[in-house]
């Protein structure tokens, strides 16, 4: 089948995501307005901008939870652009969602398990559990607490080892650093790298835009719907625009 | 480590010994159940064997509505749809209703001339809880795509629409279905027929003398069948989704959670024991009516589970026993011991007020879900969604 072609095509050059001209929509809103961009193999890739520029949208439109209406995602070579979340999820693409959104009344443990629900390997579990807590000690410590007791960084490490539980190919983190203190954001700015560096391919969305340059190879910079920029991580950096904007110098 | 062990084996003796002997008293209730009206004072309100079935027909069926409302947090108006289902199946396959046809399978002590469909009451019990658990999948397979208030606005119609064909399904096509207002009556009852007679087994439970304690052990049988399904389901992978779904629904769908499948399935199951419950009922009522099946059903079931505890099988049961105890003759007996009788008529009046306290005094029912329970032990705020700092050393950086 026609798949295989595109999935030998996709490896060769290392490419694992790909929206092409992406267009979403949220009732007449026209929220993404053509996004084009591709994520490599072994990349952290980020994606930065303000606040209601189509960063979150982006990944949800990926991720299954918002349907584009036009244009077209591909994930390893496979055209993921209606595909429904669960799927996704099956594919290989996890998410630590914005606001971290645990199921606040199960334990830490049970965050975990969640993360793993649509593998069919339900033996290989208490392996990852102890990678994810190799990660966290902290959450270690409180895997029987609920997890809408513990505090905002603690709750973030838990988003992002129920990410990891479901063993992806692509990780993608919305804004892991909100409304987290300073120690905290370089602690998860250090796990990112971590992760990374074990083989696991990341997208990153953040508003805090230098931590987010520090930690990429590559970044996209979005303005109302469209990429605005796009380039290595430490051009960005330097990009007198992007330091403007978005690293708060004048 | 605790998911290492056995499932069985985590469950704490206390537990174990707890239900034992909850079930070995339900059994025996029939034979000390005279000795306790005795008493004075108190005798009065111990109730009969007869009204305890139908206390427990309407446990079972809370207890099914508890999959839908409690575990996966499904807000659903129009339960009673599936207690007609399950009443009218039996209607159908176990009365003289269709009396051009006739014909006869495993019928208990029944003349094999007898016109109609007569099917044995066990295979009907089954029959209904499947036909009742397809038709939770086709009313939920439109409505289910609809969140929180909306889901229940649709389910409330769907509440309404089926008494509504069942009253006025006596003539489809020339075709006679449910006998309009008249309803279905007489149904069969259950029974072990003359082959099994001989192991002691009753033939046919309307013509034992024992009518009512027959019906009563099987009512209790087919409870904690229900608690025993509903308790294992809870615990399972499909039981874990529904939670996350309850708490969750955006980050359930990003965990991996197909929504639409894992929704229908608890409205299938609710709809199964809600079925088996009506379909039993039926049978102990001998006669399906359209009348039985108006709203306030829904609304009283909802009720017991509420005041049980929305998620905890227990304390429906409890909550169940309670309503269904008030409703069937509680408060009659508490009005004619007051000396005002025409307490009864003002039921739906005071559940409500019984609701209303238990939302001010004890939000998580009388015997709160293990989850709720820990929360109210534990303080916890509700949404965690965003930065929620319980003192937590400084997690705010701003």
């Amino acid at each position: 089948m026609s798949s295989h072609g595109q999935a030998a095509e996709g490896r060769s050059n290392g490419v694992v995501l790909r929206l092409d001209d992406v267009h979403t929509y949220y009732g007449a809103i026209h929220a993404l307005k053509g996004i084009s961009l591709e994520v490599r193999e072994g990349e952290v890739v980020t994606l930065i901008g303000a606040n209601g520029a189509g960063k979150s949208t982006t990944l949800r439109s990926i991720n299954g939870l918002n349907t584009p209406r036009r244009g077209r995602i591909t994930f390893e070579g496979r055209d993921i652009t209606n595909a429904p979340a669960h799927e996704v999820v099956k594919l290989g693409i996890s998410q630590a969602p914005e606001g971290r959104r645990l199921f606040p009344r199960m334990s830490v443990y049970e965050n975990l398990e969640m993360g793993a629900f649509q593998r069919s390997d339900r033996h290989a579990l208490k392996e990852d559990v102890d990678r994810v807590f190799g990660l966290f000690p902290r959450l270690a410590e409180r895997k029987d607490q609920k997890a809408g007791t513990m505090s905002g960084g603690e709750q973030q490490m838990c988003a992002i080892g129920r990410a990891l539980m479901a063993r992806p190919r692509l990780l993608m983190l919305d804004e892991p650093s909100m409304g987290l203190a300073p120690i905290f954001v370089e602690r998860i700015f250090e796990i990112v790298k971590e992760i990374n560096e074990q083989g696991t391919t990341i997208l990153l969305v953040e508003q805090n835009a230098l931590m987010a340059l520090d930690a990429a190879n590559r970044g996209y910079v979005l303005e109302t719907g469209q990429i605005a920029l796009a380039d290595e991580a430490s051009a960005l950096r330097e990009n007198e625009q992007v330091r403007k904007a978005y690293l708060g110098e004048t | 480590m605790d998911a290492a062990r056995g499932y069985w084996e985590r469950i704490p003796a206390r537990g174990w010994v707890l239900a034992s002997v909850v079930a070995v008293l339900a059994f025996l209730y029939p034979s000390y159940a005279g000795s306790l009206a005795g008493l004075p004072a108190v005798g009065v309100y111990v109730p009969a064997v007869d009204s305890m079935v139908v206390m427990i027909v309407f446990t079972m069926m809370a207890v099914g509505l508890n999959v839908v409302v409690g575990y996966a947090g499904l807000l659903d108006l129009g339960y009673v749809a599936f207690y007609a289902a399950g009443a009218y199946t039996a209607a159908w396959l176990a009365s003289q209703h269709f009396e051009q046809w006739t014909f006869h399978l495993g019928s208990a002590g029944l003349s094999p001339e007898l016109p109609g469909i007569h099917l044995s009451l066990w295979l009907v019990l089954l029959v209904a809880g499947l036909f009742t658990a397809v038709t939770g999948i086709l009313i939920g397979l439109p409505t289910l795509r609809l969140r929180g208030d909306y889901l229940a606005i649709v389910t409330l119609g769907f509440g309404e629409i089926i008494p509504q064909v069942v009253r006025n399904g006596d003539d489809i096509r020339g075709i006679n279905f449910t006998g309009g207002s008249f309803g279905i009556s007489p149904i069969d009852a259950p029974g072990f027929g003359e082959t099994l007679s001989g192991a002691g087994l009753p033939v046919n439970y309307a013509q034992s003398f024992d009518r009512a304690r027959l019906f009563y052990w099987t009512a209790v049988a087919l409870l904690l069948f229900t608690v025993f399904c509903c308790v294992r389901l809870r615990d399972s992978r499909l039981g874990r989704a529904w939670i996350a779904i309850r708490e969750d629904e955006t980050a359930a769908a990003a965990m991996g959670v197909p929504l639409m499948r894992t929704k229908t399935w608890s409205y299938a199951i609710g709809a199964f024991f809600g079925g088996i419950a009506g379909a039993y009922y039926a049978s102990f009522k001998s006669g399906a009516f359209p009348a039985d099946f108006y709203f306030n059903i829904s609304i009283f079931l909802l009720c017991m589970v509420i005041l049980g505890g929305m998620g905890s099988v227990w304390g429906v049961i409890l909550g169940g026993m309670i309503l269904g105890w008030l409703n069937v003759e509680g408060l009659a007996t508490i009005g004619s011991e007051i000396g005002l009788q025409d307490v009864p008529r003002y039921q739906f009046g005071i559940y409500g007020i019984i609701i209303v306290a238990m939302m001010l005094f004890r939000p998580t029912g009388l015997i709160p879900e293990r989850r709720h329970k820990r929360e109210m032990e534990e303080g916890v705020a509700d949404t965690p969604l965003y930065d929620v700092s319980h003192g937590g050393g400084g997690q705010e950086g701003h």
